[in-house]
């Protein structure tokens, strides 16, 4: 069984990191279009920050940051790498935009990433690989071990329809208004392994678990696993997967600040999680975030108290303020408020494009425009 | 038996169109499926075929009444091809009109030295010369359309083709004055004539473009009407154009390129000819090939075959040595010059506009470039079709099973 053994690497707490999955579209219809090879033959000869690497399809890109402890230099590194995408997509008559989902692009149009990882996947999930087509933001937070790495797994739990709802900006797929604010997720619901990580606490029992299910051959590591929230003991972090990548690179990193900001908090107010129950809401609190945006209900699984989740965001990164101070984060925290007050996500600016420009091919145009900026 | 119709004489103008429709379609998909060869392949193949049979089987009404049909088709060519034209992106790499325009130059260059080598006239190897600058859109646009191509071989194909399209549309129109002269029409013709046709055509074009888009903002974003909108105006463009005897390559490609880079609100959708206007096209390459001049081929093929040499070695010598001082790897600066072979519909139109200012004279001038245009009217498409997949940028369809 030594080989099933999969060791947490230490981290140090509370550093950061980001992911963000970026569209590439033409600019003519600005529809996906076969970009990313394109565009990474060409920046690999260069020196840029952070690191850029292929998705599972030719029309997205992924580009990660270093591990920050703090805000202001993550926002100036993404902002960095975003500069560098933009200038070579120029060259090439390329654009790139954030949100969780183009708009209308037909999900059978895609091509496979030509490697043989992405070939495996796509032929393993035939269609729902092209049609996972959708771009989300990831965000690490560093933690000391495996028992807390667990423990902010679940504590997070709780807030995870704040991360959904914030970062929601995939109102629109193929060609419909969903009615969602983040149709994004209800794609990830398709795949069997995705969902919640099984409320174990402690290391050994997870690493027990995992031996398991590789033992039933249904995983071989864990990207297999596409849960919300899932440890990465690799990086010595866990990593929250449900938010949308936002329309600008400032709100990418708020929401990272927020995360930061309330792992901090969490870490230093750990309570016992009683048990399993914290997850009876957990379905609903996440279908609310998803279809209803900032509008929607949240039940807190500890006081069973039914609240706005608009005013559940502005009182809790309101309460965060020290940890705020100590990690850097004001700033993220503000920017998070203000979102959560105004109930202005990516959704809500996307329907507003919508309604003043006229066509979805014209909102995908704003949204480039938009992430050339902010 | 008065009830029966005559044969053959009953053979109805509709009737002969759809035949030629439904065998370039025949035509199409075997040499897709049996030789992976381009579709247009097929349907330039038919079009010869009823080219030599039709005098005999049709008489001769056949391929004019068919005519119409092509020149709408290679006005909808031409016009999404002026759409596809993004000034802004020629801002930004200013390396893409510098290529495009040597490119253009050198062909002229290299076609002309060969054609004075070989005898010819100067002033009328200056406009064959002229006219081997120019890629046939056409070819490009339908093979990228069907291959469904994406990525930048494919984009700088496309940029390509408009450049050297609208070069050799002005290069031959200011040649004219040249020919103007040498048959001493008077300086009248010598200046006023291309003055005529390239103001002519900027204006046409301007003036259709600005009136698009005013009716694509009183229509709104409604693909139907747009689209309607969009097939009314190219076909307008092309009767205005014949009307005013206006160059049609110059006035549909300026419209195109003027629809979209002056549409600053974005009035106008982006939509894509696609299915609709897929008959057109099939029409426009029987028609082509049905036009091919084959009966030359046996005198000019010397020539000729020095004049697509001369042609293919300046374009891709140009594109090598600037796309590798613009960091394009050579293996797809070379892909782009090979998809840059094809040379069809808009040659023939040149061909054409020359031609008819003085066609006793065009005789051996128009004999090299037509048997030329026949090579390269079989060679082209695959050629491109070649390009874009060993670029990895092609995607064909899948066909669907159930």
């Amino acid at each position: 069984m030594a080989d099933h053994v999969i060791e947490f690497t230490r981290s140090e707490p509370l550093t950061m990191g980001v992911e963000l999955e970026l569209q590439i579209l033409n600019n003519r219809d600005h529809n996906l279009v076969r970009g990313a090879s394109d565009l990474l033959a060409r920046i690999e000869k260069k020196k840029h920050p952070g690191d850029i690497k292929p998705e599972i399809t030719e029309s997205m890109i992924e580009i990660s940051t270093v591990v920050h402890t703090r805000h202001d230099p993550l926002l100036a590194e993404l902002r960095a790498i975003r500069d560098v995408l933009v200038d070579n997509g120029d060259r090439l008559n390329l654009s790139l935009c954030g949100g969780g989902a183009h708009p209308f692009q037909q999900w059978s149009e895609r091509r496979i990433y030509d490697t043989p990882r992405f070939r495996h996947v796509s032929e393993l999930y035939g269609y729902l690989a092209k049609q996972f087509t959708v771009f989300g933001q990831h965000i690490h937070i560093g933690c000391a071990n495996g028992d807390d790495a667990l423990y902010l797994t679940h504590a997070l739990s709780r807030y995870i329809p704040h991360f959904i709802a914030l970062s929601a900006a995939s109102p629109f797929y193929q060609g419909e208004d969903t009615a969602f604010d983040s149709s994004r997720l209800t794609a990830v619901n398709a795949f069997p392994l995705s969902g919640r990580a099984p409320f174990l606490q402690k290391w050994d029992d997870f690493q027990a678990y995992f031996a398991k299910m590789r033992g039933f051959g249904i995983v071989e590591s864990m990207k297999d696993f596409y849960w919300d929230i899932r440890p990465k003991p690799e990086y010595g972090t866990i990593e929250i997967r449900v938010c949308d990548t936002p329309l600008t690179i400032a709100d990418a990193a708020a929401l990272a600040g927020y995360a930061q900001a309330l792992c901090h908090h969490l870490l230093e107010s750990r309570r016992e999680l009683a048990s399993e129950d914290i997850y009876l809401v957990y379905n609903y609190n996440r279908f609310q975030a998803c279809r209803f945006g900032l509008e929607g209900e949240l039940i807190d699984p500890h006081t069973r108290e039914r609240l706005a989740l608009s005013k559940d965001i502005v009182g809790t990164a309101g309460r965060l303020g020290r940890n705020g101070e100590t990690l850097g984060a004001d700033a993220a925290l503000e920017r998070v408020i203000r979102i959560a007050a105004t109930k202005e996500n990516g959704a809500r600016w996307m329907r507003n494009a919508l309604k003043s420009a006229g066509s979805l091919p014209d909102v995908v145009r704003l949204q480039s425009e938009k992430w050339r900026s902010g | 038996m008065t009830f029966l119709p005559d044969w053959p004489n009953a053979a109805d103008p509709l009737l002969l169109f759809s035949i030629l429709l439904l065998a370039g379609l025949a035509a199409g998909e075997l040499v897709q499926r049996a030789l992976r060869l381009p579709r247009i392949t097929g349907y330039v193949l038919v079009g010869a075929l009823v080219g030599l049979f039709s005098q005999r089987v049709f008489g001769r009404p056949l391929m004019e009444d068919a005519r119409l049909f092509a020149d709408i088709a290679l006005g909808l060519v031409l016009f999404e091809l002026g759409r596809r034209f993004d000034f802004a992106w020629l801002k930004r790499d200013r390396w893409l009109m510098a290529t495009g325009l040597t490119e253009s130059a050198a062909t002229f260059a290299a076609v002309y030295g060969v054609l004075h080598l070989l005898d010819f006239h100067a002033a009328w190897a200056a406009v064959a010369a002229a006219i081997a600058m120019a890629t046939s859109p056409a070819v490009v646009m339908l093979v990228v359309r069907d291959t469904r191509s994406e990525g930048q071989v494919t984009e700088r194909a496309l940029c390509f083709t408009a450049l050297n399209c609208i070069a050799a549309g002005i290069t031959t129109t200011m040649l004219l004055s040249w020919l103007h002269l040498e048959y001493k029409s008077g300086w009248m013709s010598v200046v006023l004539h291309p003055l005529y046709l390239l103001v002519g055509a900027g204006v046409a074009a301007w003036v259709l473009a600005r009136l698009l888009i005013l009716a694509g903002r009183w229509c709104g974003k409604r693909e139907t009407a747009q689209f309607v909108l969009l097939v009314g105006t190219v076909i307008l463009a092309v009767g205005v154009a014949e009307m005013l005897k206006l160059s049609v390559l110059l006035t549909l490609l300026l419209l195109g390129m003027l629809s979209r880079n002056l549409d600053r609100h974005h009035a106008l959708l982006n939509i894509e000819f696609g299915y609709a206007a897929q008959p057109f096209f099939v029409i426009l390459f029987v028609v082509t090939g049905a036009g091919l001049a084959l009966a030359d081929l046996e005198a000019a093929w010397l020539p000729a075959l020095a004049y697509v040499a001369a042609r293919f070695l300046a374009k891709t010598l140009t594109l090598l040595v600037l796309g590798r001082l613009n960091g394009f790897s050579l293996d797809r600066a070379w892909l782009t010059a090979l998809a840059l072979t094809p040379m069809t519909g808009v040659a023939v139109i040149l061909v054409r506009d020359t031609t008819s200012f003085y066609p006793e004279l065009g005789t051996p001038l128009a004999s090299t470039v037509l048997t030329a245009i026949a090579l390269l009217d079989l060679v082209g498409p695959i050629a491109t079709q070649l390009a874009f997949r060993r670029a990895g940028e092609s995607h064909p369809e899948e066909p669907r099973h159930g």
